[in-house]
């Protein structure tokens, strides 16, 4: 019997559209898993399912009832429970207060009976075989406990469908096992579930059907047991067309990064050489430890074990300003919070990090740095007006030339960047691309974090794929196919019936 | 079309004036302040009674300069004044003990560098809030200086010995004038330019200002956080110490329960004037200059008001607030001015 059915489902934003005419079944008691690389419109489908987002065109039906253009409260009441990446938590009140959140029990005189919201958490956690104190602060939760307690929350609401976005994301492999068993577990109730994830071995686990969205259409839909990690890996990149014209052979140099079996927090042993003048693309799917790399090797985090070499010296208690001094620089991810300082010019923002590393000499010459300044506007192309203006009257693409600029300013032979075209236009990024080879040519070391493959393939000389916190593949650039990085990103690769 | 872009350039015009007058509202404040004195003192106002604004002013503008750079920093130094009373009362016993003004200012200086260093390690690298460090501080320095008063130097106030030969020179320091400007404005305007000379031209300066504005992203651009916000407490000790050893040679005593009461609000007060924000980030430390001596002005109108002293902090509240709302309404202004151009 089908609880929820979506047919011809259409949206699109200022005239681009997103989705169109989708369609998406879930019956009653099955996991469906919706597939799909990032922007193929997995998360508008979603939203506009929980009341987010109204739909431009398409009808839905829970339950044999229509859904008119729902609001979230609408959605909530229907039985549709959108369990968030991030999640909605209070972390500073208790587990019990959480759940009976607007919801409260209230006892004689308006005061609240505590006693009962306990007991009634605890028979909820029992049933589902959750071990978490009603009383405990959720702040004190791991983060697989507030994964379990958004569903518990969303259960106590009497929700039919349960959308799941990439829940296993923050969890280890015994607690998504947990986590497996508890969906299993009310699934036999007749709860339904929409799973969405990347990671194939989960997928075929713990789904019964799935949905491939590309380019804002289905393009593959069935029973799990009809298919195979390859055949959905395919459909979900489709055929990718990839626009060449960045990438230029080069002469690579001495090596410049060394790690020998890295350890820290959130990966480990990771073993990697590069060499001045190359450009290494990596990555994996989110908090598969990428940049948790990137800030130890530039300072921000301790190494927990292993050997990282900069130019042939030893790196043991790194900070960030010792990375600094032997030549590593990192474009952080989050433009806005980690590197932008909003209430500063341009040409302040710019020179922030040279200042750093020349405490010693307390004047600014004021002359010099706006001479330098026109030589990386120049060089960078940064459109703007001043070199007072502040920075946040820039465009995205222009504050982060901005603070590429900071870096090679400080003379840096490595430069790390997370997710540097993130939140920018087409066009910035281009250039983005275009400065990468540039700076290679000239002997600068590249690595870039980046959720998209055709950047690696544009730019790249290596990929290097991640995997919960370790290296899955090392692909040369001759290899790189997104077909192939989504199987080792996903962990598909690692499956039996595959072989690459 | 020729129209319309006269108009843009109208507004661009206004708007830029008044992002002018929003930078430098403490000018029109205290010009507002100052034509007041001037038009209440009619005829009686002489040069010396307007330099005597920035002899009084000194004290609490120098400590208001540490301060304003700890509020850049997104802090705050509620024990500015209890450091000036620790500081000027156990530097009457330095100076009654070796007669010298010379190691009693470097005893000062090196003093408030210690109190500042206590406040900047808890702060800065312990990371404690800088309010409830700087709350317990306030009740610490004060209570020590009334202690070693009663317990150890068993008098009613910390007075310096009138007997000594340096005594005549020390007290004449605060007295005394340069061609018509007392020489303790002097140093007053001496630590205006350097204060805005640190905060303008230096790396240091700047790198308090990265600080308040996004402390993460000044962290990662690779300052060192710990070490500069430890400085800026330093920096307020020391100028306590400089603002001790005026107080002392304008008045040759110390009464520990009531010198520098109050001075931590007046101290912010003139910041909050001068246009820095509250929030850390943002701000000139020139008009700190400038709400320093609107405040001194206060004091002046109601005296020569004959109004009673008690009314005092009525008056210099309400100006607080009207500076403030000044700062808020200019940036809506301007807004609106923008829009109806735009």
């Amino acid at each position: 019997m089908d609880l929820l059915q979506m047919t011809g489902i259409s949206k699109s934003f200022f005239g681009v559209s997103v989705l169109d005419r989708v369609d998406l079944t879930v019956r009653k008691g099955e996991v469906h898993a919706l597939l799909g690389e990032n922007g193929a419109g997995k998360s508008t489908l979603m939203n506009i399912l929980a009341g987010v987002l109204p739909r431009d065109a398409g009808n839905i039906t829970l339950d044999e009832r229509p859904m008119e253009h729902a609001a979230v409260k609408d959605a909530e009441a229907a039985g549709i429970a959108f369990v968030h990446q991030e999640l909605n938590l209070f972390n500073d009140l208790t587990v019990y207060e959480n759940i009976f959140l607007r919801k409260e029990i209230i006892g004689a005189l308006g005061m609240l009976n505590k006693r009962a919201m306990i007991r009634h958490c605890r028979e909820l956690f029992e049933k589902l075989a959750v071990d978490i104190d009603p009383s405990t602060m959720v702040s004190e939760l791991e983060t697989s406990k507030k994964q379990l307690l958004e569903i518990a929350k969303a259960l106590f609401a009497e929700a039919k469908l349960f959308i799941l976005d990439e829940p296993t994301t923050a969890l280890n492999n015994s607690e998504i096992e947990h986590l497996f068993s508890i969906i299993r577990r009310l699934k036999a109730d007749g709860k339904s579930f929409i799973f969405i994830s990347h990671k194939m071995n989960e997928i075929f686990t713990i789904a019964d059907r799935y949905t491939v969205l590309n380019g804002g259409r289905v393009v593959m839909a069935g029973d799990i047991a009809d298919t195979t990690p390859r055949e959905v890996t395919r459909h979900m990149v489709g055929s990718g067309y990839v626009e060449q014209g960045y990438f230029a052979e080069r002469k690579l140099g001495k090596t410049s990064l060394e790690l020998r079996g890295l350890c820290g927090e959130g990966f480990s042993s990771i073993s990697l050489t590069a060499r001045e003048g190359e450009v290494i693309g990596l990555t994996g799917l989110k908090g598969a430890g990428i940049s948790e790399l990137f800030q130890t090797i530039f300072g921000v985090s301790p190494i927990t074990g292993g050997e990282l070499e900069v130019f042939g010296k030893k790196a043991a208690r790194q900070t960030i300003r010792s990375a600094m001094r032997a030549g590593v620089a990192m474009v952080a991810a989050n433009r806005k919070e980690n590197s932008v300082i909003p209430d500063m010019s341009l040409l302040e923002n710019l020179y922030q990090s040279e200042h750093a590393l020349s405490m010693g000499r307390q004047l600014i010459r004021a002359r010099m740095e706006l001479h330098n300044y026109q030589g990386w506007k120049n060089k960078l192309n940064i459109k703007a007006d001043s070199p007072q203006e502040l920075i946040t009257s820039l465009s995205g693409g222009n504050q982060q030339k901005v603070i590429l600029a900071r870096w090679l300013n400080t003379k840096a032979r490595v430069l790390l960047m997370d997710n540097p075209t993130q939140g920018i236009d087409v066009g910035a990024k281009a250039e983005i691309y275009r400065l990468i080879q540039e700076l290679a040519r000239s002997g600068i070391t590249v690595l870039f974090n980046t959720l998209e493959i055709p950047e690696i393939q544009k730019v790249a000389d290596r990929c290097v794929v991640f995997f919960h916190g370790s290296i899955q593949a090392e692909l040369e650039r001759g290899d790189i196919t997104e077909e192939k990085v989504m199987l080792y990103a996903t962990g598909a690769a690692n499956m039996r019936e595959v072989s690459v | 079309m020729t129209q319309q872009t006269t108009g843009v350039h109208a507004g661009r015009k206004h708007s830029g004036a008044l992002k002018t007058l929003g930078n430098y509202s403490f000018i029109l404040i205290f010009l507002c302040i100052f034509l007041a004195y001037i038009w209440i003192n009619y005829g009686a106002t002489t040069l010396s009674g307007v330099m005597n604004i920035l002899r009084h002013s000194t004290v609490v503008g120098i400590i208001a300069f540490g301060m304003g750079l700890v509020i850049i920093t997104g802090g705050i130094d509620l024990s500015v004044g209890s450091m000036l009373s620790l500081i000027g009362g156990f530097s009457v016993e330095v100076f009654n003990r070796t007669n010298s003004p010379i190691l009693t200012l470097l005893f000062a200086l090196a003093f408030g560098l210690v109190l500042g260093l206590i406040n900047g390690l808890l702060i800065g690298k312990i990371k404690m809030p800088a309010f409830i460090v700087t709350l317990a501080t306030m009740m610490i320095y004060r209570s020590m200086a009334q202690y070693y008063l009663r317990v150890a130097v068993r008098k009613s106030i910390y007075n310096m010995n009138g007997q000594l030969s340096a005594y005549d020179a020390f007290y004449g320091f605060g007295q005394t004038k340069f061609v018509q400007i007392p020489v303790v404005g002097l140093v007053f305007a001496a630590v205006t330019v350097i204060m805005v000379f640190i905060t303008t031209s230096t790396k240091y300066g700047k790198s308090v200002y990265a600080i308040g504005s996004n402390e993460r992203a000044a962290q990662l651009a690779g300052i060192n956080v710990p070490w500069t916000r430890s400085a800026v407490y330093m920096i307020t000790g020391v100028l306590c110490g400089l603002a001790a050893f005026i107080w002392l040679a304008m008045n040759g005593s110390v009464d520990p329960a009531t010198l520098g009461k109050s001075n931590e609000m007046y101290a912010i007060a003139a910041v909050v004037i001068g246009g820095v924000s509250m929030a850390g980030g943002k701000g000139k430390l020139l008009g700190i200059m400038f709400g320093a001596m609107s405040y001194t002005i206060i004091d002046k109108i109601i005296a020569s008001l004959k109004m009673d002293a008690l009314i005092n902090d009525t008056i210099k509240g309400t100006i607080l607030l009207i500076a403030v709302l000044i700062q808020i309404l200019i940036p809506v202004i301007r807004g609106k001015v923008m829009k109806r151009a735009g």
